[in-house]
């Protein structure tokens, strides 16, 4: 199986497993971890793609919150601050990233003839 | 919640407070200076498109001339256009990402009528053929099928291409970044040029096909769009050159 089937086979399952997230977090979850959303119902399906894609930061909160509930504002402080490191490390990363992709990418072989290996005639049809 | 009642707070719809405003210029002529920058390097680095099109200035284009089915199909103009004349020959392929061999496996051979839209880089033409009968359809008469020479064992460095994209049909259509887009008119019987970094004969676009002179299998697709080196032995068959590949021999350049 070649590498292209391997990835495509791990976005399948990616997917799948956040399928089952989005229909536990979405019908379940939700009302355990933030009672604002008790009783709200037409907002949860707009969620559902982004849950198929992040599902393991999705389960991460809710066990986070599950085992501890802060209370107002606290409850977004973990996420801000880890904002605060993600947008450095991209800051850093995407032009580590570009910089790397124009070194590695391979040039045009103008400087390469065309070599011949044997005559025309020796070539039998 | 922490800080100082006097630390400025910005709010979109209000003016904006003395204490971020030194702050927010900096911050736009820096985003605009590292965008402009960004545009400028991608921009530099990309490669020129080429002069390839869809020649739809042209019109319709109806030839006629002998089908030749395999490796891929072409046709030996035996009468052309002003466009494209008598003598040329063309690479034949249908609408989006797809071959015509379910209509010109049964003409083989024949003396035919086709009729599409032109596509041309260079010296290398395709016809996009038109639907069902108006596209393609056999004629009266007999012509015979040009005659081919070989042109010797060569080692050509380059890179694999859809004929239908690198034509002219994508602008760009070559490059790592359309490898897929390739692979999938391959993949749907559009024919494949080797487009070489030096000339043989006067041309840099060959038909590529496997040693056998057989359409390519699969084990080609996953070198397309990369700079590679490939021996083979060059033909000449009608106005058109094919390399008969080894896939053995395959080597990536640097």
């Amino acid at each position: 199986m070649g590498t292209v089937s391997n990835v495509l086979m791990f976005a399948e399952w990616w997917l799948y497993f956040g399928a089952a997230v989005a229909f536990y977090f979405l019908t379940v979850g939700i009302e355990r971890i933030d009672e604002n959303a008790r009783g709200a119902y037409v907002f949860r399906p707009l969620l559902i793609p982004g849950v198929l894609l992040i599902w393991p930061l999705v389960l991460w909160r809710i066990a986070v919150l599950e085992r501890n509930k802060p209370e107002g504002f606290g409850r977004y402080r973990p996420l801000r601050t880890a904002h605060g490191y993600v947008w450095l490390v991209l800051f850093f990363a995407i032009p580590a990233i570009f910089v790397t992709a124009m070194l590695l990418k391979q040039t045009w072989p103008a400087d390469i003839p065309a070599v011949r290996l044997s005559p025309a005639e020796a070539v039998s049809q | 919640m922490s800080g100082s009642k006097k630390d400025p707070f910005f709010v979109g719809y209000l003016s904006v407070p003395e204490g971020l405003k030194l702050f927010l210029i900096a911050t736009v002529a820096l985003l605009l200076g590292c965008f402009a920058a960004l545009a400028l390097t991608i921009g530099g680095t990309q490669d020129d498109p080429g002069d390839g099109a869809f020649r739809f200035d042209w019109g319709r284009q109806t030839l006629i001339g002998i089908l030749e089915a395999s490796p891929y199909p072409i046709v030996h103009v035996t009468k052309g256009t002003k466009r494209i004349p008598t003598g040329s020959t063309v690479l034949l392929s249908g609408n989006g990402k797809r071959g015509v061999q379910s209509r010109t496996t049964p003409l083989d051979g024949e003396l035919v009528e086709i009729s599409g839209v032109a596509i041309k880089r260079g010296n290398i033409e395709m016809l996009q053929l038109r639907g069902g009968r108006n596209g393609i359809k056999k004629v009266a008469g007999s012509v015979q099928m040009p005659s081919s020479k070989l042109l010797g064992r060569w080692r050509l460095s380059g890179e694999i291409c859809d004929g239908k994209c690198f034509t002219g049909t994508m602008r760009p259509g070559r490059r790592l970044s359309h490898k897929a887009c390739a692979n999938l008119c391959l993949i749907n019987g559009a024919p494949p040029i080797f487009v070489s970094s030096a000339p043989v004969n006067g041309t840099r676009f060959f038909l590529l096909v496997n040693s056998e002179g057989e359409a390519l299998d699969n084990k080609f697709f996953h070198h397309v769009a990369q700079f590679i080196s490939l021996e083979g032995t060059v033909e000449k068959r009608g106005n058109l050159h094919l390399l008969k590949a080894d896939l053995s021999s395959l080597k990536r350049v640097p």
